[in-house]
This record gives C-alpha cells, structure tokens and sequence, in this order.
C-alpha cells in the first residue's frame, strides 16, 4: 500500500497547483484526499487524454500541474500525449497507477494485459520512469518533477500499490 | 449560412489581447489576419484536443479570455470536453463550433452525424448555459459582443459554408508555438 498522505505532501513540496486527471480503484484515496487538500486543485476529466490538454494548457498559462491517470487511461491517450505534453515540451510529472503490476510476478495466477503494455509503451513513447513501491521511496515523486524540469519533457512515476 | 473568412474578419477587427487557438481549417485563414504571441494553432498537436487544452488555459489565466475556433470533426473527437468544461467552468472560456459537416482538409469526407447532429443539444445537454447558434450574418454581428465579453463557459455554433484549406503548414514547430505563448502570459502578468 501507499500513503496518499504521504504523496500529498511530496506534491506540495514540488508546487504542484493543480492534479488533472480521473479515480480509479488504486487512486481513489489519493484522490479523496486531494479534494481536501487547498494548496492543489483537481481537475476531473471525462477521458484521460483531455488530462494532457488540460494539463498542458494550464502549464502554459504559468501554473504547475501533474497528471493522475491509470495505465488503462494512459495507453486510451496516446495521440492526446504525443500532441500536447510531448511535441509542446511540457515538463510534468505522470503519475500513472499500474494496475495488473502484481499480475507480473511468475506464477501469477492471471496476467493484466495493461500491465504487460505499461512500460513497453513508456519505453516506446520515449517516457523515463520509476515504479513506486514503498512510501520509503516517495521522493521519486520530487526525482520525477526534477527529471522532467531538467528535460523539459513529461516523466512518470508509476504507482504499483493502492493508495491508503 | 455564415461564410467562415468573413467570420473570421470580423473577429479580427474585434479582438484585442484575448487568446485565440484554432486548428485543422482555421489554422491558416487566422495566421493571415493574426499571428502574435497570443494566436496559437493547435496544428500537429492532439487530434480533438484544442478545447480542452483551451480550457486548461482559461483556468491558469482566469483575466484573459481565451477563444477556442474549433472543427466539428475536432469537436466530435472529444465531446466529453463539453462536460468537463460544464463541471469546472470558467468565466473567460469562449468555444466556437465552427461547424460545416466535413472533414475539410482530408478533402471534404462528411463527419458522422453530418446534417443530424445537434452541438447546441449536445453542449446543453452537457451542462452548459450560454450557447447559441449562428447561421446568418446579421445574428452573428449581433452575437459577437456575447463572445468577446458574456460570462462563459461560452459555446457557439457557427453554422458555415463548406471551403477546400490544404493540410495547415507552420514554419514554426508547435513547441516553439507554446512556449512562445506562455513566455507572452508570463512578460504580460
């Protein structure tokens, strides 16, 4: 498990003004909290890839948003993410849930195909990323703002655990 | 039916600083009367998502009125955009439908629900107020005042005469294009 307390706090740490993004089974207490939280606002999207656009509209206009989608929502957003965050240049971290990420593991009774496509296509679509485990490891959260603010391109940190 | 270049000349002459994006059709026909900081083709960039990133815009600029010229093919591509936009509203959001049942620079190919489909229904239906559809010129000079000033979430339709615009070319890449953009919001603040 995550700790969504523990998140928020590396967010508000970053700057973060803004989350964009939709609530899935892994997110949903990560998200309950954001809505209480006053130093960010979230931004609830119809389809992940308007997530993108929105995102990368409110960069542009000079704020500091992040994304929070599931890796089903992230394959759904290819060309929204080719076309906004990656040919604009915007430096944002993606904060993508891996749902099926224990589905990986040998022996596993059942695979999750959008597990098996997750990072094959982040390599593909040229993405850095770390994968999330343990609340140990939450400043990947600020590595993640600070790759993509040295690239000036998107970074992601995958969230292999539920948030509590 | 409205004529879109005479469209757009009128809202050359009527606009000030407020962001302008257009795409695919109206790309090149607004980079003849306009191409400033604030004029942003939304070309080669995400397929249908001029109105959301517009709307992103519109939230980190709440004083500046952003002006979305987008297709009906674009539109169609993400009408959760509308219900989104209704949920989190926005004063300075103004989006136009510019709407002529094709695919324009693909060669014309009619879009799904060509001559069926009802936008204003749809952006109403979606939960937003303001919307109102244009199709002749004296209703679309008595409207403009509402675009440039009436409290958005603001959506037109504009019912126009189909045109033949080629693929829109730009010498600038579109990163150049955003960022130029957003250096304009920052000196301008």
């Amino acid at each position: 498990m995550l700790s969504a307390k523990i998140i928020v706090e590396e967010l508000k740490k970053q700057g973060i003004t803004h989350i964009v993004g939709l609530p899935d089974n892994g997110s949903r207490v990560l998200f309950e909290l954001l809505w209480e939280t006053a130093e960010i606002e979230v931004i609830q999207v119809s389809r992940e890839g308007e997530a993108f656009a929105i995102a990368s509209g409110i960069y542009l206009g000079g704020k500091n948003p992040a994304l929070l989608i599931q890796n089903t929502g992230f394959l759904e957003s290819g060309d929204a993410f080719r076309g906004t965050v990656h040919n604009m240049r915007i430096p944002i971290l993606l904060l993508i849930g891996y749902r099926g990420y224990k589905t990986l593991i040998p022996g596993a009774p059942r695979v999750d195909s959008v597990a098996t496509f997750l990072e094959p296509t982040l390599k593909a679509w040229d993405i850095p990323y770390s994968i999330l485990t343990d609340d140990k490891e939450a400043e990947q959260i600020s590595i993640g703002v600070k790759k993509a603010g040295d690239t000036s391109m998107p970074a992601a940190v995958l969230l292999a655990e539920e948030t509590t | 039916m409205l004529n879109k270049y005479t469209c757009l000349e009128k809202l050359a002459a009527r606009r000030k600083d407020e962001i302008i994006i257009t795409n695919m059709g109206i790309a090149k026909p607004w980079e003849n009367l306009s191409d400033g900081p604030f004029d942003f083709a939304s070309v080669d960039s995400g397929m249908g998502h001029a109105a959301d990133f517009a709307h992103g815009l519109a939230i980190a600029q709440p004083n500046r009125r952003v002006i979305t010229l987008n297709g009906d093919g674009s539109m169609l591509m993400c009408l959760g955009t509308l219900v989104t936009v209704a949920q989190r509203p926005v004063d300075n959001y103004a989006l136009v439908i510019i709407e002529n049942g094709t695919y324009e620079i693909t060669g014309n190919q009619f879009v799904p629900g060509a001559g069926k489909i009802n936008y204003e229904t749809i952006a109403r239906g979606a939960g937003i107020d303001a919307v109102y559809t244009v199709s002749d010129d004296k209703d679309f000079d008595h409207k403009l005042d509402i675009l440039f000033e009436g409290k958005g979430p603001l959506v037109f339709v504009w019912k126009v005469e189909k045109a033949n615009e080629p693929v829109p070319n730009f010498p600038i890449l579109l990163w150049e294009r955003a960022h130029r953009l957003r250096k304009a919001l920052m000196e301008s603040a």
